[in-house]
């Protein structure tokens, strides 16, 4: 096919072509980082948490009656509350601990292995009774959880770690009748160390607000066994549902508890509420951006639709000279389907570097831009169609001139 | 010459209402998503502490152990927190003209049986001059006094909600609350008050709401109140008795100073230098002298609490605007350019070029204003909606401010659309277009 006349063509209408370029180069640029922000967030939003998100709830019980000043009557209450919460229809397991899912928080400490030179590291550590690996869901792959009885010693013994934890502490392997101990930071350990009697598989709970104050702890943790409350914090609870047992058990639990002991104030928390909350940002992020894609493509869609349909009309007597000429139907459709296709091409190379230059100034550091390749392929062939689609509509009217139309004045 | 623009670029808005309606459309989709994200990112950079931003500072000690850095990953970083050792020994420095010592804790608050159940509310613990510092603004009563906070004297300043509750919302200065096991005189009752950002609690959720109930600092020790917010050590060591965790190095207090000018400023930093010092010789702060005071928005800037995606949303919702103001260029140069007779022959008839430039321009902001508005009125729902997603969503709205940058944005992108149109239009010689027909 002759380019020659196209570019040409093009010369004469010079704005024209320009806007389409601009247009078609801005679109790309923003598409491309728009779908590299979706992209982000979702990988945010479906890390693997390792719990039964869905299906989890917390519940705070918080006594105000003074017979809750004694050690003893916690205790008493949690062995109590725990059978409570077991017997009602609807819950698979429930635990005390003072664990609390997607808060951005929980307590930390540091551990090593005994008989080692380790710098101690960080990792989070809860405290919880018996059944909290099947209350959260997480899949023991080495050795054992908790026995009945280990909660209720009055200093633990053993501790369950993740698999993160243990292969920092052990790195040959073999992390089951180890022992780990919470340390100072010279490596000084800190009162009796623990027995390893299990390991768990992935965990995930961001620690801190900050994405930054994460790395190496949000995914490590170790679990000791333990009764845990008090009368100035109160109780708390992770019960696992299921599937959506959860606002028949909060309403059942909260009775039964009260029933039993009226001197104290129950709250419940769903995680899939909490989840959502944590993530707000993110998902309102793709919302956003999803519908500024849809929006932009229709905007941009329209733009070029109108310009081209205009260049149509005008150049409705040139049209019927060069069919007058000889030229075919098809030959016409393909003059505007290539001026078309070589505007929105050149479009597309200022919008491949527009899509550099707006994911760096998105970023703001010039170590975090990144921008697969992949993506950028993908906004080239959605644009070369959206071109074509949008070109479509008027080039096909421009094939109806009929070529006598030559022949009369304006 | 205004009023006969205005009345022509009606007419000729009127002579094609589906192609006007489109061009209005496309501005008030630009300026709907725009004027929203830009309001949206405006809640979080506003000026969090109007007026004293540069004088109020966050204090910060290394009183880390000598074997490593209060973080792994940033040794330069200091501890976010202070020990209850240090907010003892700071409060003695002369030099800041208010200062106090702050954090949280939980208490049951017991309203008269009749009125409600107990409830547990958090509680903040600070000094008198916490509330002035922060501009918290005051219903009924105010602050406590610096005598209440020596003795300490059981005074509570109450939220706005909290009164609701338990005072069924009157003037309850002078009135007892029972907070925990013992009974507080209210002095003070808040307004409804709900910042974006609480200035003063950047460690924890900085977007949530204001504390609903205060009482003075000077209460940690009779009344042996733990913390309720983060506590993090270093010393391991054992902490069995509230005295214990008193005496520790654990830090758990947050301290701010207000200090009026620079000369202030330096001479609070040789003070710090000089307390360090001090304290060295009893064998603590074993790492080399280092003190920080930070104002809010530096805090918040290094804390990253805005969202990284609120930013991104507000950048490419201008460049969406800025697309659709783009998309019309081509549109209205179409709709001008068929107008070229019409103008030849006006040109001809004595009309200057300045005013055929004008006039269309008249128009394009003509359809900027009316897309504008459209959009305005489309971005106070959109902000309903945006609300329910972002921290502190619930105070999201369109101020002053942001209805002037969203009426600001309609002329501009009206005027981008338009300029170029304008101007080929006008430039149009009168006679050539006169002999061609």
């Amino acid at each position: 096919m002759n380019v020659g006349p196209i570019l040409r063509a093009m010369k004469q209408n010079r704005t024209r072509v320009a806007l389409i370029i601009l247009e078609i180069a801005m679109t790309l640029a923003i598409v491309t980082n728009c779908v590299n922000v979706i992209i982000a967030e979702r990988a945010k939003i479906n890390r693997p948490s390792g719990f039964d998100d869905d299906n989890i709830l917390w519940m705070h019980t918080r006594p105000f009656s003074p017979e809750f000043r004694e050690d003893a009557a916690i205790d008493r209450a949690i062995q109590a509350d725990l059978l409570t919460l077991r017997g009602i229809p609807g819950v698979k397991a429930a635990a005390n601990t003072h664990f609390r899912l997607w808060e951005g928080g929980g307590s930390s400490t540091q551990v090593k292995a005994v008989g080692t030179t380790q710098t101690p590291r960080s990792t989070q550590v809860y405290r919880a009774t018996t059944d909290i690996f099947n209350t959260l869901g997480v899949h023991i792959i080495e050795g054992r959880g908790f026995q009945p009885g280990e909660d209720t010693d009055s200093q633990p013994h053993v501790v369950v770690i993740s698999r993160t934890v243990a292969d920092a502490a052990f790195p040959d392997g073999h992390a089951v009748g180890k022992s780990l101990t919470q340390a100072r930071d010279d490596g000084t350990p800190l009162r009796e160390p623990f027995t390893v009697v299990g390991v768990f598989d992935t965990f995930f709970n961001p620690f801190g607000m900050n994405p930054d104050s994460w790395e190496g702890k949000a995914d490590r943790a170790i679990f000791l066994p333990a009764l845990v409350g008090s009368y100035e914090r109160g109780i708390d609870y992770l019960i696992r549902c299921e599937p959506g047992a959860i606002p028949a058990v909060m309403a059942e639990a909260e009775k039964r508890l009260l029933a039993s002991n009226a001197g104290r104030i129950v709250e419940f928390q769903p995680t899939p509420e909490k989840k959502t909350r944590w993530f707000a940002t993110e998902w309102l992020t793709v919302l956003v951006m999803t519908g500024l894609i849809v929006a932009l493509i229709f905007v941009t869609g329209l733009g070029i639709l109108g310009i081209t349909a205009l260049s149509v009309s005008e150049r409705t007597k040139q049209i019927g000279t060069r069919r007058a000429l000889g030229a075919t139907r098809s030959d016409i459709l393909r003059h505007f389907l290539m001026e078309n296709w070589l505007t929105t091409t050149a479009g597309i190379v200022i919008g491949i570097a527009g899509t550099y230059a707006l994911n760096f100034l998105l970023v703001a550091k010039v170590t975090d831009v990144k921008m697969p390749w992949q993506l950028v392929a993908m906004g080239v062939v959605l644009l070369w169609i959206n071109g074509l689609v949008a070109t479509l509509p008027p080039a096909l009217r421009a094939t109806n001139v009929p070529p006598s139309i030559a022949t009369r004045s304006v | 010459m205004l009023t006969y623009h205005l009345k022509t670029a009606v007419t000729s808005l009127r002579r094609n209402p589906i192609l006007t309606a489109l061009l209005i459309g496309a501005i008030a989709l630009g300026v709907c998503v725009a004027t929203s994200f830009v309001t949206l990112r405006h809640l979080y950079t506003q000026d969090p502490l109007p007026g004293k931003s540069d004088k109020v500072f966050y204090v910060q000690l290394d009183s880390w152990g000598k074997a490593s850095s209060y973080s792994d990953d940033d040794p330069e970083k200091l501890p976010d927190q202070i020990t209850y050792r240090d907010a003892r020994g700071l409060m003695r420095s002369p030099i800041p003209a208010r200062q106090t010592a702050t954090y949280i804790t939980s208490y049951f608050v017991f309203p008269d049986p009749k009125v409600a159940r107990p409830f547990q509310a958090n509680v903040r613990l600070a000094f008198a001059d916490f509330f002035d510092m922060f501009n918290v603004p005051f219903e009924y009563g105010g602050p406590w006094t610096k005598a209440s906070d020596a003795k300490p004297e059981p005074v509570a300043v109450i939220d706005h909600d909290t009164n609701e509750k338990v005072f069924r919302g009157e003037d309850s200065v002078g009135r007892t609350i029972r907070i925990g096991e013992r009974d507080f005189r209210v002095v003070g009752v808040l307004r409804p008050w709900r910042p974006a950002i609480r200035p003063f609690e950047l460690n924890r959720d900085p977007a949530g709401p204001p504390e609903p109930v205060y009482i003075p600092f000077n209460f940690t020790e009779p009344l042996e109140i733990w913390t309720n917010g983060n506590t993090s050590g270093w010393a391991g060591e054992d902490v069995k008795t509230h005295q214990d965790f008193l005496n520790s190095e654990r830090v758990w207090i947050q301290y701010w100073v207000e200090l009026p000018d620079r000369a202030a400023q330096e001479s609070y930093n040789d003070w710090l230098d000089g307390y360090i010092g001090d304290q060295k010789k009893l064998g603590r702060f074993t790492r080399p002298i280092k003190h920080t005071i930070t104002t809010i928005p530096a805090i918040i800037e290094r804390e990253k609490f805005i969202p990284q995606s609120v930013r991104t949303m507000s950048i490419v919702s201008l460049l969406f605007l800025a697309v659709c103001s783009v998309n019309l260029i081509g549109i209205l140069l179409g709709k001008f350019l068929a107008r070229i007779p019409e103008v030849s022959v006006r040109r001809a008839l004595g009309a200057s070029r300045a005013q055929v430039f004008w006039q269309h321009v008249v128009e394009c902001e003509l359809i900027g204003l009316a897309g504008g508005l459209i959009g305005i009125g489309a971005s106070f729902l959109l902000l309903k909606v945006l609300g329910k997603f972002v921290p502190s969503g619930e105070v999201l709205h369109l101020d002053g401010e942001m209805l002037l940058v969203a009426t600001l944005l309609s002329l501009v992108s009206g005027l981008v659309a338009g300029v170029y149109p304008a101007w080929r239009v006008c430039s149009v010689p009168p006679a050539m277009q006169l002999k061609v027909q």
